[in-house]
């Protein structure tokens, strides 16, 4: 039981890992949780379930439609919502962002109903049995699109000259700026990948668990930004250490005590982190200018 | 800026005295020619699936005796509230209804938290509420004016208890949902099972709306169990077989009326075959009411029903029969609860015991075939 | 407007209201016991509005899960009236402080974080208190709540009426309204508002951040708690449900319309986000997603809310790196 219960939490890891990525590029740069970060995942997932379900689209072209389409969304939002408040206290964009999730949530519910949706039964119910473990498609599926579209990341940011831009806006916006970076353009971006990984999260999760449904955002948010946290946040490999990390302590919590218990561990490991090392594994030390 | 706005709380208070000098004429104003009846459920917020199933029951139960035209040529009126599944909401909405002289009685409400919520001020204002789905035991003792038409969970469980002994079952694994209904059931199928000698293996909870079930599952296929009592709702039922069907684990399920729905056989599908259940809703079997009821609920709405609506269909039914046998007087409607005897429902053959408590026999129930059907044997 | 606002009738225009709020709840329950109901809501909403204000406002701390305070005064209160058979008037101080103390928890685990990652946090605790209610077993009867808890007890009269539960619900409002008015106009009240404006200043010229960031929790949630003793009394049945989440952003929902930092602004959120609903049922289906959009704009257009402290327009510039 042991390993099946590891290979459940690397896999749902994994979920965490990219949605926490999308919590880290943003946080990166403007310094700012985007709140509304785990409605933007349960949209995602729901615009997957309509175009697989409705329009019958093959998994493929769902995953790049919905990531492309959650993407324009994220950037529409920072806009909007985000963009204009940028220069007032810090408080009031978070309120802002609050009010988004409670936007996009009860949008949620208005069009597809409060229930749980299912997805159509043909998708990842084969499973494989290696040696007791039991691994379904989806979980595979989970594993290695994960990893891959991580991978990308990492060398976006790293070996591309829009990636180094990204970089450096993360550093300082205004050096950044003086550079001839169009920061702006560079922060859109920003929150266009986040949405975008974060919407094939919501698809892989939706068809994991076949169930959608509006609120999926929350806890899974929670979840993710606790990862995040946990890994340093304003670093991308700490999203993908923190999220398999999470993944990993969240299922043996609910293996070993019980599973409404997650949610306190979830709570308890982001208190704990926050007063002993609050910039988590990977984060590097801020520095507070006065 | 101060200045203007000073006046802002002295106009408020007087808007909402001239508010409820207008609006409380209104409310006095008798309403002729109709009858009302209340009916409190969620109709928004999380539970607004099960909200609209008993405002569906309750609403044909309406329409039916409208169409026959039988109270003194009085139309009867559903008047529906919404208590978002939420008991601060309860309160509010009780409120409301009890202090409408125009409304007789109410069907109401879904959630066990929310009836007990408001069950004080229906008790308090002498008006009659019959629930048609809050299964706690505490609405026992709720209040004289309080009634249900579903039986405890208390009584469900143990009936499911003995059904479990009959079918041999000696290692049980428990799957609930925690709240005051999932912990209800638990409570009482764990002692009325080890009473008979079955063994409790494992018994795991889950918070309500959970989708993810691994990781109890991987648990409970350890332990082997001859059969898992899943005391929840038919959603996360269907979402456990299923799962557990990816997991490779193979067993029986059990389950109380909660089960009963057609959305288990559509989202569960093919790992849902061979559930057993028990239920008080079985249209197609020997109950001639639930058969009819169906028919006419899907001519209505053009879907089936499920347990849900068939309680409150019921309820309102009940409610409706004593009004057309003492009056349109809140007193005279609970004089008639009082001595219901076996009044043929769509959920049984209904009788209230002093408690307000509804008697009645359940039917078992098994999936086959992707269809309910009655348990032969 | 002119007219009213000459001296003669400025001088009436606090008698006029205290005569209105004394008559007020016999006209509603005239017309249906409902409306007293309404208004009782809103005098308790505005105490927890004015206590997450402090909090909030005057502190400047994005809180998040203050329903967790008004559940622990409720159950506090709950608890110790029928196990404890404690009276309601003993029973409504010790779970006020209670809850304080729980403030004072918070505060303390929060001091050292920043005003996002506090936000969380606030909303973790929030979320376990909760959950400590849902399995608190027999302790707090868990997710089947605790009914029949007793109505407060004048010398032997037990309150019954609601006419009854509002005056009392009016005096608790008022003693919380004089008491945050006086802590906020004194040097405490100042001291919060420094930091709020500027921490690090406010550190350096003495005032501890820590200290009065606690005492801010700590009010507020001395409110909150007081609160929840009355309305567990009052409802007299309380269960986990009450105090969820989607509360506690209703009560920030009222700080945010009705006035950051502004007690006329609290209570006139608390009266709007609980007449809204009623007022306007026929948007019901839309209710949350209008407060979703009316938090956006308010942000954008109006972020002090409705009835704001006078030259607070939230402008600040910040530099956005560290």
């Amino acid at each position: 039981m042991f390993l099946q219960q590891l290979a459940n939490g690397l896999t749902i890891g994994m979920i965490y890992a990219l949605i926490a990525l999308g919590y880290t590029l943003v946080y990166g740069i403007l310094k700012f949780v985007n709140f509304a970060h785990g409605d933007i995942y349960m949209i995602g997932s729901f615009i997957g379930l309509f175009l697989i379900e409705r329009l019958h689209m093959p998994l493929i072209p769902a995953f790049v439609t919905a990531a492309v389409a959650t993407a324009i969304i994220g950037m529409i939002i920072e806009r909007v919502a985000y963009r204009p408040l940028r220069t007032a206290d810090r408080i009031v964009p978070l309120i802002s962002a609050l009010g988004v999730s409670i936007f996009l949530s009860s949008l949620a519910q208005k069009l597809w109903g409060t229930g749980t949706h299912p997805f159509p039964a043909s998708f990842g119910s084969v499973t494989y049995n290696v040696g007791g473990l039991i691994f379904s498609q989806i979980q595979l599926l989970i594993l290695v699109l994960s990893f891959a579209l991580m991978i990308g990341l990492h060398l976006f940011v790293t070996r591309t000259r829009i990636g180094t831009a990204l970089r450096a806006t993360s550093l300082s916006i205004t050096n950044a700026q003086l550079m001839g970076i169009d920061t702006n353009r560079i922060i859109s971006l920003a929150f266009a990948i986040g949405s975008a990984l974060a919407a094939v999260a919501g698809i892989m999760v939706g068809i994991y668990y076949n169930a959608v449904y509006p609120t999926m955002g929350y806890m899974a948010g929670i979840n993710a930004f606790t990862a995040a946290v946990l890994g340093g946040i304003g670093s991308i490999p700490g999203a993908m250490l923190g999220g398999l990390l999470f993944g990993v302590i969240e299922n043996f919590t609910g293996a070993y005590i019980s599973t409404p218990f997650q949610s306190v561990i979830t709570f308890s490991v982001l208190i704990v982190v926050l007063l002993i090392k609050p910039t988590g594994i990977l984060g590097k030390k801020e520095i507070l200018k006065v | 800026m101060n200045r203007k706005l000073g006046w802002i709380p002295v106009l408020l208070a007087l808007l909402m005295v001239l508010m409820t000098a207008c609006g409380g004429k209104e409310e006095n104003s008798s309403s002729g020619g109709t009858i009302q009846i209340g009916l409190a459920a969620p109709i928004s917020g999380t539970q607004a699936q099960y909200g609209e199933a008993l405002r569906n029951g309750a609403e044909l139960a309406a329409r039916q005796i409208n169409e026959a035209g039988d109270i003194d040529g009085k139309t009867v009126k559903i008047v529906v509230e919404d208590d978002k599944g939420d008991s601060n909401e309860a309160v509010n909405v009780a409120n409301k209804f009890a202090n409408n002289k125009d409304i007789l009685a109410l069907v109401g409400h879904f959630n066990s938290s929310a009836t007990l919520a408001a069950a004080p001020v229906y008790n308090r204002n002498r008006i009659v509420h019959i629930s048609p789905a809050s299964s706690a035991p505490g609405v026992t003792d709720a209040g004289d004016y309080t009634y249900r038409v579903i039986t405890t969970d208390a009584f469900q469980a143990k009936f499911l208890a003995d059904w479990s002994k009959e079918l041999g079952y000696q290692k049980v694994a428990l799957i609930y949902e925690q709240s005051d209904f999932g912990l209800g059931l638990l409570d009482v199928y764990q002692s009325a099972a080890t009473a008979h000698g079955i063994e409790i293996v494992a018994a795991e909870s889950y918070l309500p709306g959970a989708k993810e079930f691994s990781t109890i599952l991987t648990k409970i296929k350890e332990k082997r169990p001859d059969a898992v009592f899943i005391g929840g709702f038919y959603n996360e039922a269907a979402l456990i077989a299923s799962q557990a069907k990816k997991l490779d684990l193979r067993t029986d399920y059990i389950g109380v009326d909660s089960l009963y729905s057609r959305a288990l056989l559509e989202l569960g599908g093919e790992s849902v075959e061979n559930f057993k259940l028990i239920g008080f809703f079985y249209p197609g079997g020997n109950n001639e009411q639930a058969t009819k009821f169906r028919d006419a609920y899907v001519e209505a709405y053009g879907k089936e029903p499920d347990t849900y609506a068939a309680y409150a269909y019921d309820a309102a039914s009940i409610l409706i029969e004593a009004i057309r046998q003492n009056g349109a007087d809140r007193e005279k409607i609970k004089a008639y609860l009082d001595t219901l005897k076996d009044f043929p429902g769509a959920t049984g053959s209904l009788t209230f015991d002093e408690n307000g408590d509804v008697q009645t026999v359940p039917q078992k129930l098994i999936v086959k075939n992707g269809a309910f059907a009655l348990y032969e044997g | 407007m002119k007219t009213l606002n000459k001296p003669a009738f400025r001088r009436l225009r606090p008698a006029a209201f205290a005569l209105l709020l004394t008559a007020l709840p016999f006209a509603l329950e005239q017309a249906s016991s409902y409306f007293t109901h309404i208004a009782i809501s809103i005098l308790i909403f505005a105490i927890l509005a004015l206590s997450l204000n402090v909090i909030i406002g005057y502190a400047g701390i994005f809180a998040l899960g203050h329903a967790a305070f008004f559940g622990i005064g409720a159950y506090t209160a709950a608890l110790l009236m029928m196990k404890g058979e404690l009276s309601f008037w003993l029973a409504l101080p010790a779970a006020a402080v209670a809850a304080g103390l729980f403030g004072v928890l918070l505060g303390l685990a929060g001091i050292r974080l920043r005003g996002d990652y506090l936000a969380i946090v606030t909303l973790g605790f929030g979320e376990i208190v909760r959950l400590v209610f849902v399995n608190g077993g027999k302790v707090t009867n868990g997710p089947m709540g605790i009914p029949g808890i007793p109505a407060p007890d004048l010398f032997g009269y037990a309150l019954t009426r609601k006419t009854e539960f509002y005056f009392l619900a009016l005096l608790l409002l008022l003693f919380t309204v004089f008491v945050i008015y006086r802590v906020v106009h004194s040097g405490i009240g100042l001291s919060l508002m420094t930091i709020r404006e500027d921490e690090t200043l406010a550190d350096s010229i003495g005032i501890s951040p820590v200290r009065f960031k606690v005492f801010a929790f700590a009010l507020g949630a001395f409110f909150a708690g007081a609160a929840g003793a009355f309305w567990a009394s009052y409802i007299s049945y309380i269960s986990p449900d009450t105090f969820r989440y989607l509360d506690s952003v209703n009560i920030l929902a009222m700080v945010i319309v009705g006035g950051i930092a502004s007690i006329p602004g609290s209570v006139l959120g608390a009266a709007v986000m609980v007449l809204a609903p009623e007022l306007l049922r026929f948007v019901n289906d839309y209710r949350m997603l209008l407060l979703g959009l009316a938090i956006v704009l308010m942000m954008m257009f109006r972020p002090e809310g409705i009835w704001s402290e006078k030259r607070r327009r939230v402008h600040v510039y910040r530099q956005s790196e560290r």
